[in-house]
């Protein structure tokens, strides 16, 4: 089973720079003509069809509104899923020199540089993504997806910085 | 219900296919909608596009209290056995509601029955001379039964269909729990619709407005949030939170405590707290009129005692405050600030209540909507809901209702891995792989559980089965592909699938505290007992069921190996092909004589050709099954061994119950699988 092409799917164009208004209007007028309400009391195999395509727009529709979900999914579309951990086809392995920074990272939160730390992260996060989307509309995918891999990890930190300021200590 | 196994391939086909098969005529006009509440149930209809209205019973109310009762010969429903509370505290079901989808560790609320837990499913002891043990989805399915046969009265005819509310906040669990009460009560249960989706569906076409609400919604025993999005005929949810245990029945247990604090009994008996209870209901009531109120509750020794506004509010204050919170985090997960809303609706009884108005009025800046009834908005909704669903000329709006809490599965560690997050659109599916951790491993356990912690011990769990067969690989090599896929109620099923072989597995998630399919067919098999008539209405579904099975058994067979002429002669075929036009035939023809009428006799006909119809496919079609058995065995002699000759064996029998399964005609499938 391939996934379809959520863009085709919701009829807006294939790049990460999204017609907000067209994406909103196609989700909203598609999943009408195709939610399950609209077909009870038909055969199973219409039903089914009804559920599948439905849940299909719901989905696409949950990726393409998120600026990072459809920026990965473009990388995705272009051969590299960054869910995955193959070694081909699967997210690129950080460089080494990278781990190291996040390490460094990681002993500056630990003696309690918090807010500082944090703001600085946040902006490379954005600038990961930036660097990101910039590569994507260069058609580089490779590139594209070493940097939202990166935002990952980025992305990682702030949740557990989140997370252990949740915490009661 | 600790575990599912399932091992043959055919799973996928026998369990996840009769969620979407109802294939059946609608009858415009027909659907009704149940709200289905904690303290008190509605039932109403709005059919070929009137507007909607609640049904009264026979004395002309038309709220019918939640309660049933378990203390005579007979089972009684509503305000009759609200009379016998007093009495039999024990045997007398009341907000059954917050028991449904829970197993008896979860009840951490105070409430006066004896719980007995059998195979993992809750049940009341409401009786010992005779011992009698119901679960609450049996308890639910009496409210729905009575609901039912007042729409009955009303309609002069059957009903079609229901569409029953939810609280948006329910979890798997309670929704096939309340799904299930719908079913034994037998009504076909055309959707499952959250409660503030109902109640703004009932003022957003009342007034055909466009922008996003915010839905209150307090009841006796459950509190939901949501923020909804109406525009283009579209109602978007797009956020909901709540507690499906917290409401109006708290106000009173607070209230409760506390008069019997001022009576001073530290250790009151059953009834004492009972009799406080019911007091501490009709205080609160007044209260909302009234700034004191004075009252005699001889039972606690109490006499013209007087309550306070002030002191209901300081003890319902914390309760009050937790539905703000809870508001407050709605918002954020919409991404919207109280002033870009364009109204709040209030929803439920307990928003009667004077203080939770004025905290929701500051709590969203602007005075709620209360056009419509609190305690009817929600049946107007569903009602509506029903009518369209029932095949009604209306114009409607589509629901694009979300998930309102994360579904995932454990991991190592037991940690979540979250598949599904909160307030995703459904229906959706999604798709995660998973890997082996060493070569010995030949299975996974999937473990299903929903919710937002971190940790699956601290979620609820929903379902765990085993995924056998993994082919010995390396480690990380394995690849197993784990499918959710929820459907437009909410409910979800799972299929596994290893990637290097395609072994395939699939549960439609039964919840750990459910019943078993087997309890559900028992129980709606006897509810179709109780009512006479039906008994032939079964013989006929059955009949149909079986009719369906072998005529998709045959023409399977011979689409498969139909032209090899040593297995089917011309003069076979030509006989067999008739037999299988005739049975169409009858299959059509039993539709059309069971739409235009409803008597038993006309069932019992159209259920005796059904059975004829089948006897004559069987015998004609035999001599070809037994030539396709015979070259089965042939050629495992021809040097296969005997497992190989097994498993063909077994494939032909899979793929007979997988067509039976997949049927369209079968409308019954959900209802009388095997």
């Amino acid at each position: 089973m391939t996934d379809a092409d959520y863009f085709g799917l919701l009829g807006v164009e294939r790049r990460w720079r999204l017609d907000r208004g067209a994406l909103e209007r196609n989700y909203l007028e598609r999943s009408q003509a195709s939610h399950p309400d609209g077909f009870i009391g038909q055969d199973s195999g219409t039903q089914r069809a009804a559920m599948e395509r439905s849940s299909q727009l719901n989905q696409g529709y949950r990726t393409l509104r998120d600026p990072v979900l459809r920026a990965e999914y473009l990388v995705k579309l272009g051969g590299t899923d960054l869910d995955s951990s193959d070694p081909r086809t699967g997210a690129p392995k950080p460089s080494q020199a990278f781990l190291i920074e996040m390490i460094d990272l990681r002993e500056r939160l630990a003696e309690g540089d918090v807010a500082a730390v944090r703001e600085e992260i946040e902006a490379r996060a954005e600038q990961a993504l930036d660097a990101g989307i910039a590569a994507l509309d260069r058609g580089e995918v490779a590139e594209a997806a070493r940097e939202l891999v990166a935002r990952r990890y980025f992305q990682r930190f702030l949740d557990e910085v989140d997370a252990s300021e949740e915490r009661p200590t | 219900m600790s575990k599912i196994n399932l091992q043959d391939t055919g799973a996928l086909f026998q369990i996840a296919e009769p969620t979407a098969a109802q294939a059946a005529p609608r009858a415009p006009g027909r659907g009704i909608g149940i709200d289905l509440g904690t303290t008190h149930s509605l039932v109403a209809i709005a059919p070929q596009g009137a507007a909607p209205r609640v049904l009264a019973d026979a004395e002309g109310r038309v709220i019918l209290p939640s309660v049933v009762s378990y203390a005579g010969e007979r089972v009684v429903v509503g305000a009759p056995a609200m009379a016998q509370q007093e009495e039999h505290p024990e045997r007398v079901v009341s907000s059954v509601k917050r028991f449904m989808g829970r197993g008896a560790a979860d009840i951490e609320f105070s409430h006066p029955y004896q719980l007995v837990g059998e195979g993992g499913v809750l049940r009341i002891a409401v009786g010992d001379e005779p011992r009698r043990h119901v679960s609450p989805i049996e308890v639910s399915a009496e409210l729905l039964r009575a609901l039912k046969q007042r729409a009955e009265a009303e309609l002069g005819g059957p009903v079609d269909g229901a569409v029953i509310t939810v609280p948006a906040y329910f979890d798997d669990a309670q929704r096939q729990a309340t799904r299930d009460a719908g079913r034994i009560a037998g009504l076909k249960v055309y959707r499952l619709l959250a409660e503030p989706t109902a109640a703004a569906l009932a003022y957003g076409l009342d007034r055909g407005e466009h922008g996003v609400f915010a839905i209150y919604d307090l009841g006796g025993g459950t509190f939901d949030i949501s923020v909804l999005r109406l525009h283009a005929g579209v109602f978007q949810v797009l956020a909901t939170g709540g507690d499906s245990a917290l409401g109006g029945d708290d106000f009173d247990r607070a209230l409760a405590g506390h008069l019997l604090a001022r009576a001073g009994l530290g250790e009151p008996s059953r009834r004492q707290v009972e009799s406080a209870r019911i007091a501490a209901r009709a205080l609160k009531e007044r209260l909302s009129a009234a700034d004191s109120v004075r009252i005699d509750l001889e039972s606690l020794g109490l006499v013209d005692l007087e309550v306070t506004r002030a002191e209901l509010e300081a003890l319902i204050e914390p309760l009050a405050q937790r539905t703000i919170k809870a508001c407050k985090a709605a918002l954020k997960d919409a991404g919207l600030r109280a002033a870009e809303l364009d109204g709040v609706v209030l929803v439920g009884g307990s928003t009667r209540v004077p203080r939770i108005r004025q905290l929701v009025e500051m709590t969203f800046g602007r005075p709620p909507l209360t056009n419509i009834d609190p305690d009817q908005v929600v049946a107007h909704g569903a009602a509506i809901q029903a009518d369209i669903l029932s095949g009604s000329e209306r114009p409607g709006v589509t629901l694009l209702d979300v998930v309102p809490l994360s579904l995932g599965l454990e991991t190592m560690g037991g940690i979540v891995e979250k598949i599904i997050p909160r307030n995703a659109t459904i229906p959706i599916s999604a798709r995660q792989v998973f890997t082996n951790y060493s070569e010995q491993q030949t299975g996974m356990v999937i473990h299903v559980v929903q919710g937002e912690r971190e940790l699956a011990r601290d979620n609820r769990s929903l379902a765990r089965f085993e995924l056998k067969g993994i082919p010995r690989l390396p480690p990380s090599m394995a690849r197993v592909e784990v499918t959710f896929q929820l459907d437009a109620d909410a409910l979800l099923t799972v299929t596994a699938r290893e990637l290097m072989t395609g072994v395939k597995q699939a549960v439609e998630v039964k919840p750990t505290h459910g019943l078993s399919a087997e309890e559900v067919d028992r129980l709606v098999i006897e509810s179709l007992d109780h009512a006479g008539e039906d008994y032939s209405a079964r013989n006929l579904a059955e009949a149909r069921v079986e009719l369906g099975r072998v005529i998709l058994a045959v023409r399977r067979a011979v689409g498969e190996v139909g032209h090899i002429e040593s297995l089917l002669p011309p003069d076979d075929r030509m006989a067999i092909e008739t037999a299988l036009s005739e049975a169409d035939a009858a299959m059509v023809a039993m539709v059309a004589m069971v739409a235009g009428s409803t008597t038993e006799s006309d069932t019992e006909a159209a259920a005796a050709s059904l059975t004829r119809a089948r006897e004559r496919l069987e015998r004609i079609s035999e001599p070809f099954a037994a030539r396709r058995m015979q070259r089965a065995l042939n050629a495992g002699m021809a040097g296969k061994s005997l497992d190989e000759i097994e498993a063909a064996l077994a494939d032909e029998g899979l793929d007979a119950r997988r067509g039976g399964h997949s049927a369209a005609l079968i409308q019954d499938d959900d209802e009388h699988g095997e």
